[in-house]
């Protein structure tokens, strides 16, 4: 039977809302902080998985549905993530190639 | 009723079973469609800071005025057209008389998408006049810049447009009253996925090489 499944209320998205503006100042005080290179993309990236997963869970309703929806599409989509970063290494051998 | 018991009710037996995901189908293809995407996106991102990483010669060339300003108001743009498409979904499952209410959302969240589109085209018309293409760079540094950046922001902008197209189409039959609140709220699935994609988008296209 399909379940109908109440999320929260508005007052609660508005809260995510306003946390995901927050979220993004804080990325662009960063960004000014002068901060090392590696520092701020590990910083940034930190950040945009937070708002991703706010995003996914309250926005998109995702918390509120069956956990066989969550785990059925979410590990997947890591995992996918995960293998796309066995590169890297390559990638510092095409620069040092250019230099 | 289920699709199991209106199959039944239909004289078919039970041939159809219920979702294990217990969301309806369109709603499941929906979320199959998104991880899909993302798969693509990630792949795209992926790409860009690989061709980042290895070129020696990468420039960062977006001051905050006005490039990153115009960035910051673009994701405010689009937060709010999340949550705008939040309230049109909520009016429309609440039903009765909240169905205007809910394509009224769905027009607001529309036209923001199209304000987001406008501020976009005006910034990439604004790097053309610098010099800037996909296969350009005017400050002399790797012309790989141009392709990914106008790569992957043109396929987010695609998005973002095919999204205000097929918002309108759904408002326009709910308030026909030929769809129903489940459309408007795959829609919603959709929209709030290509918000999604603009939170990695903006910190590793736009911020990480700002000025």
């Amino acid at each position: 039977m399909m379940e109908s499944t109440p999320g929260p209320g508005m007052r609660s998205y508005v809260a995510v809302w306003l946390g995901l503006l927050l979220i993004v100042g804080a990325e662009v005080a960063l960004t000014y902080a002068r901060l090392p290179t590696g520092t701020l993309l590990a910083a940034l990236l930190a950040l945009a998985l937070v708002e991703a997963g706010l995003g996914l869970m309250y926005f998109m309703h995702l918390r509120y549905e069956r956990r066989t929806l969550f785990w059925s599409l979410i590990p997947a989509l890591i995992f996918v993530f995960i293998m796309m970063n066995q590169f890297w290494s390559d990638a510092h051998r095409l620069r040092s190639l250019h230099q | 009723m289920s699709e199991s018991e209106m199959s039944v009710a239909l004289g078919y037996g039970g041939i159809v079973e219920d979702s294990p995901f217990g969301i309806e189908s369109k709603k499941l293809v929906m979320w199959l469609f998104i991880v899909a995407d993302a798969a693509t996106f990630g792949a795209l991102l992926f790409g860009y800071g690989y061709l980042r990483v290895g070129s020696p010669n990468w420039v960062r060339p977006f001051a905050f005025v006005p490039t990153i300003l115009n960035g910051m108001v673009m994701t405010v743009v689009l937060l709010t057209s999340s949550l705008t498409m939040l309230a049109a979904v909520r009016a429309a499952q609440a039903g009765g008389g909240r169905r205007r209410e809910s394509v009224r959302w769905l027009v607001v969240t529309a036209v923001l998408g199209i304000v987001f589109a406008a501020l976009h085209l005006r910034e990439w018309f604004n790097l053309f006049a610098e010099g800037w293409s996909p296969s350009t760079n005017p400050m002399g540094g790797s012309v790989l810049f141009g392709g990914t950046f106008f790569g992957i922001t043109g396929l987010h902008l695609l998005h973002v447009l095919c999204g205000v197209v097929a918002m309108t189409v759904v408002a326009l039959a709910f308030r026909r009253g030929r769809l129903d609140a489940s459309h408007v709220e795959t829609t919603g699935l959709y929209w709030h996925f290509v918000d999604l994609v603009w939170m990695f988008v903006f910190p590793l296209v736009y911020l990480m090489n700002a000025r």
